[in-house]
Formats: C-alpha cells, sequence, structure tokens
C-alpha cells in the first residue's frame, strides 16, 4: 500500500510536473513555430540564392562572399558588383523590403538606378513569396564592412539617370505566367531558368538598346569573348542531349557532350550544382521542352581523313590529351567525340577555346580537369582554322568551312574587351 | 604509319623515319633515340618533367611537354632536351654544364631528379628570353614562379630550384636591370 500510495503520489506529482511543462511547451508552440518558419524562410532563401546565382557576381576573386568587387567589362566600361551582405553602411543591411523588391524587380536601389548588369530584368518574374524568402535570407547574412568600388564607365553612360529612361522602353515588372498546356515540372523549369536562373541574361541576343531580344530568345550570344550556347530545345535536342546529361553539366561541369566553360563554370560551380534532383529535372524538362526520357545516341567519330592537314595538327597538339580518336582521358580533357562545343553551327567557341584554352577546372575532390594550354601564339590563324574546321568535321555533324575571317573575328573579340 | 619525320635534336639532324600515328614525342626522344634524360611523370601533361625546348624556324622558342604532344609537333623544328646543354670536346666529352644546371648542382636543388630535365629546360628558356628582355630586379621572383610554377617536385621542394635560378639571373650580366 504504502508503495501504492508513494506510486500514486510520485504519478500524481510527475502528472503535476508535466502538465505545468505541458502548459509551458504549449504556451511557446507559438513562438516555436514561429521561429521554425523563419528558419524554413531563411533556408528557402538560401538555396533561392544559389539559385540565382548571386555569390559568383558579388564576391571578387579571393575577395569575401557577398561582398561585390567583381569587375565586368561591358561595352560601356568597367561596373564592379557591390556589397550586398547585411552590413547597414556598406551592404544592403539598411534595406526595407520595399528597397529589396525594387532593386529585384525595377532595378532600383535607395541610391539610384542600377545598371541592368544586375539582371533584375530577369529576377522580375520571382514571386512575391520567394522575394520575400530571399529578403530574409539577406537580412541575416554576415555583415561584412566593404566599400563598393566606384564603376569605371564613360560618359554618357555614367549618368544614372539615363537607366531611368532605359528602363522604361526596355523593362516592365511582372509576374511569371504559367502556360496550362504544359506539365508542372515544364512550368517549374521555365521559372527557375527564366527568373532566378536568369539564362536569357548570356543566351538571348541583345536588341540595339541593349535588351534581351524575345525574338531571339536562348539563340545564343557573344559575350565576354566567348558565345553562350544556343539553347532552345532544337539546338538542344538536335545536340542530343538527354535529361542525364544536362542534369550531370550542371550538377558537375561536364558530361558525355564535353564540358562547361568561360561563364558557364561559376554559374554551375555556384548555382546549378545545388538543384534539388526535382527541380533539376525540371530545368531539364524545360529546356529540352519533353518530360519523358530521351534515347542516347552514340557519339560522332567519323573516322580520321589523314590526307586533311588538320590530322597532323590534332596528332601534334591534341591527341596527346584528347585520344587519338577523341575519346578524351578521365580527369584530365573531355572527349572531342560529339563534344557540344564544336557540335554548333558557329565554330566560334572551338576557336576561342583554342585560341585560349581553358583553365584548370575541379568540381570536387574527385573530379576535374587539367588546364587547357591556349595555342593564340603557338599556331598561325590558318593553322587555327584547319585545325577547327578539322574537329568539327571529324567529331561531329558539322560539315561548315572555317573561314581566317571566322579566326579574326574571334581574335577581334578577345582584343575589345576592356582591360580590367 | 604517319609521313616521314624529320627534325634536328641537340643541333644533330634526326630523320627522316617513320613514324605509327599518334606517337607521343616522349616516346620518340626513348625509343627511337634512345634520349631517356626526358622524363616521362604523369604522362597527363600535369607536373612538366618531360618538358623540352623548341626552337622554331621563325626565332620563337617555346618549352613544349612531350608526353601529350605528339612527335608531329616537332616536325621541321629544332628540339633541344637536357642531353643538350653541357658543353662538350671533340671526344664529345662534357667540359662545362650549362650555369643553369651547375647552380643545381650548388643549391642541392634535385633528389631523385626525376623533375630535373624538366626543371632544367624551362629554367634556360626562362634564361634565355631574359637575354633578349630583361627585367627589373623586383621582378625576379614572380618572373620565376610565373615560369616554373607548373612544374612539380616531389622530393626536394621548390625553394632550392627557384633559389638556383634567382642566383643565376641575378649574377648573369644583362638579364635584370633595376
Amino acid at each position: 500500500m504504502i508503495r501504492t500510495n508513494d506510486h500514486f503520489h510520485g504519478l500524481r506529482a510527475i502528472t503535476k510536473y508535466h502538465s505545468k511543462l505541458l502548459a509551458l511547451v504549449l504556451s511557446l508552440l507559438p513562438m516555436g513555430s514561429l521561429w521554425a518558419a523563419e528558419q524554413d524562410i531563411k533556408n528557402r532563401g538560401e538555396y533561392l540564392a544559389h539559385l540565382g546565382d548571386c555569390v559568383a557576381c558579388h564576391s571578387a576573386p579571393n575577395g569575401r562572399k557577398f561582398t561585390g568587387g567583381l569587375p565586368f567589362a561591358t561595352p560601356f566600361g568597367v561596373l564592379y558588383s557591390t556589397n550586398i551582405t547585411s552590413d547597414k553602411e556598406t551592404g544592403i543591411g539598411h534595406y526595407s523590403y520595399e528597397d529589396f523588391y525594387d532593386a529585384m524587380h525595377l532595378g532600383k536601389s535607395p541610391k539610384g538606378n542600377l545598371y541592368p548588369a544586375m539582371p533584375y530584368t530577369s529576377y522580375h518574374l520571382l514571386t512575391d513569396e520567394d522575394t520575400k524568402a530571399l529578403y530574409e535570407y539577406f537580412m541575416n547574412t554576415t555583415p561584412i564592412k566593404q566599400k563598393n568600388k566606384p564603376n569605371d564607365v564613360s560618359f554618357p553612360f555614367n549618368i544614372r539617370f539615363g537607366l531611368k529612361a532605359w528602363n522604361a522602353i526596355s523593362h516592365e515588372d511582372g509576374q511569371f505566367q504559367s502556360q496550362s498546356n504544359k506539365s508542372d515540372a515544364w512550368n517549374r523549369g521555365k521559372y527557375i531558368v527564366d527568373a532566378l536562373g536568369h539564362c536569357g541574361e548570356c543566351h538571348t541576343p541583345r536588341t540595339n538598346t541593349f535588351a534581351m531580344n524575345p525574338q531571339q530568345y536562348f539563340q545564343g550570344a557573344v559575350i565576354e569573348g566567348y558565345e553562350a550556347s544556343n539553347i532552345t530545345p532544337e539546338e538542344l535536342n538536335r545536340q542530343n542531349w538527354t535529361h542525364d546529361d544536362l542534369a550531370t553539366l550542371f550538377r558537375t561541369g561536364y558530361s558525355r557532350k564535353g564540358t562547361v566553360f568561360a561563364g558557364m563554370y561559376p554559374v554551375v560551380y555556384h548555382s546549378f550544382s545545388y538543384l534539388t534532383e526535382e527541380d533539376m529535372r525540371s530545368v531539364s524538362t524545360y529546356l529540352l521542352d519533353n518530360d519523358a526520357d530521351i534515347t542516347e545516341k552514340p557519339l560522332t567519330f567519323k573516322g580520321h581523313d589523314k590526307q586533311h592537314p588538320g590530322y597532323k595538327l590534332y596528332m601534334g597538339y591534341c591527341a596527346g590529351c584528347h585520344g587519338q580518336d577523341g575519346e578524351g582521358k578521365p580527369n584530365v580533357s573531355p572527349a572531342m567525340m560529339g563534344n557540344a562545343t564544336l557540335d554548333r553551327a558557329s565554330p566560334y567557341n572551338a576557336i576561342a577555346v583554342l585560341l585560349k584554352g581553358v583553365p584548370s577546372q575541379h568540381y570536387s575532390i574527385a573530379s576535374g580537369f587539367y588546364k587547357m594550354p591556349g595555342y593564340e601564339k603557338t599556331l598561325t590563324t590558318e593553322e587555327i582554322r584547319t585545325l577547327t574546321e578539322y574537329l568539327r568535321s571529324t567529331f561531329t555533324e558539322q560539315t561548315k568551312k572555317v573561314s581566317v575571317k571566322d579566326v579574326q573575328q574571334v581574335r577581334e573579340g578577345f582584343d575589345a574587351l576592356p582591360a580590367h | 604509319m604517319s609521313q616521314n619525320i624529320k627534325m634536328t635534336i641537340n643541333d644533330q639532324p634526326v630523320g627522316p623515319v617513320e613514324v605509327p600515328d599518334g606517337l607521343m614525342m616522349i616516346d620518340f626522344l626513348h625509343e627511337y633515340l634512345n634520349l631517356t634524360g626526358t622524363k616521362f611523370g604523369c604522362g597527363a601533361g600535369v607536373c612538366h618533367a618531360c618538358t623540352v625546348i623548341v626552337d622554331k624556324s621563325n626565332g620563337v622558342s617555346e618549352v613544349v611537354r612531350t608526353c601529350i604532344s605528339g612527335v608531329e609537333r616537332f616536325n621541321g623544328h629544332a628540339v633541344r632536351t637536357v642531353e643538350g646543354h653541357a658543353e662538350r670536346n671533340d671526344k664529345n666529352e662534357i667540359t662545362a654544364l650549362n650555369p643553369i644546371q651547375t647552380a643545381f648542382l650548388e643549391h642541392f636543388s634535385f633528389q631523385c631528379g626525376w623533375c630535373t630535365s624538366g626543371f632544367v629546360n624551362e629554367a634556360i628558356a626562362l634564361v634565355e628570353r631574359l637575354e633578349k628582355k630583361p627585367i627589373a630586379v623586383n621582378d625576379v621572383e614572380q618572373v620565376i614562379e610565373d615560369a616554373l610554377g607548373d612544374h612539380v617536385c616531389r622530393c626536394t621542394g621548390y625553394v632550392k630550384y627557384y633559389a638556383a635560378v634567382k642566383d643565376v639571373i641575378l649574377k648573369t650580366e644583362g638579364l635584370t636591370h633595376s
């Protein structure tokens, strides 16, 4: 009995204690769920910041994350990205949500209009919910005091008032519109690609007023010395990209169709490699305009034409790394067979890579490629022309002749870039 | 089979000789000419141990990695390997080393020696560039780093190689200005 009494006493005591605890927990629950919700929105904001690739532009080489200072060579001069940490003085910590919304959707900061190097022309498609999540994330980044570098932009483009006029004719805020005849995955992919992915900023040619030309959506454009690829579904399907190929390329930086390089490398490294499986499939569904799986075709190698003067150049300069039959070497150099850099209407990028090479690119501790040397000083213009033509005619179905003028055009493109 | 290959190696005419398609230059040096001073390291162009000097007919010299370069690349050109830098007498006996080789010995720059021929060629090419275009004394270390930075050494490290090259550049008249 004593034991029972004790037991009862104990039980009652525990119940009493627990009921108090329960009451406390219950009283804290709204706060707890609020905290969890805030965390959730910040985490989502961080994911969205990855998709927006904010860090790639808003961090300088060897600089701290989001402190800006990365130079952009534009036709108007050199622009420098800005500090977007939560520092209230030099960053954007003093922004209200309205300020942040205006920057993302209208290209307006509290200090004036932003240059459209900041892709508000794409970000404006963001939903309010996603804009808020991003705001929450950026207001809680580590504040770092670092003053912005002044832009080196020539007259009249240094007058920011002109940007207001540019916005009036070239930019309109608007919501993303789903297409009801397409799948949810396709629409989600389009939203990622067009809004935060801001793919069109490089891959869509620009009009005379430097706005993205909707008539040439994703048809490819030369930017900073290289050609951002034609990524229309027609071209990607012609090149036989599969969903897996695109996912591998976006996650690891390379695929059986070759590697990313130039401006696309940081996109993969800082942004697309963070895509969830589901979002990755959505992106490839939209880019390929196909929800279904795609059959992989063999990579092209038409055999060597030993009479072609490009054959000796290939064997002397390329085969050591890319393989005698263009099969490539794992973690050294990509395959030439069916390589998407060669397999395109224009020889521009093939020439650009031969001239300038590709820096060493590492994607993880277990994968990467060694740098490719540039041959602008080693090979003559005629040799570059011959080699480009040989690579394209041997490893792709492209039969268009490459001219000396094609090579000169790429050289001139590099020469015209402002030094920074 | 590839077409006949003809070149000059260490001032000696080589060829015409018929070689198989896709033969890498390092295999040509080893298997056809018994010039084994050029070492095969990574086989992927990373370590630079296999570097030789190519003197092109237009007067430009360049350093080339032989493990990733086909023999066709060297056809018709003059090539220098580690075997060709020392001075020799009529009996082909070595009478004096190149100053870079001497400096590497004096600085104990190498241990196993696998990377040494690559360092020797790269450093000699650098000295020859500076003869044509001298640099400021303050820039010497950076120029050495730029030239030798891709060469991998797994034994004694890089300091003694770099110190030796710096020594040669500073002590040789005409390579630097203040």
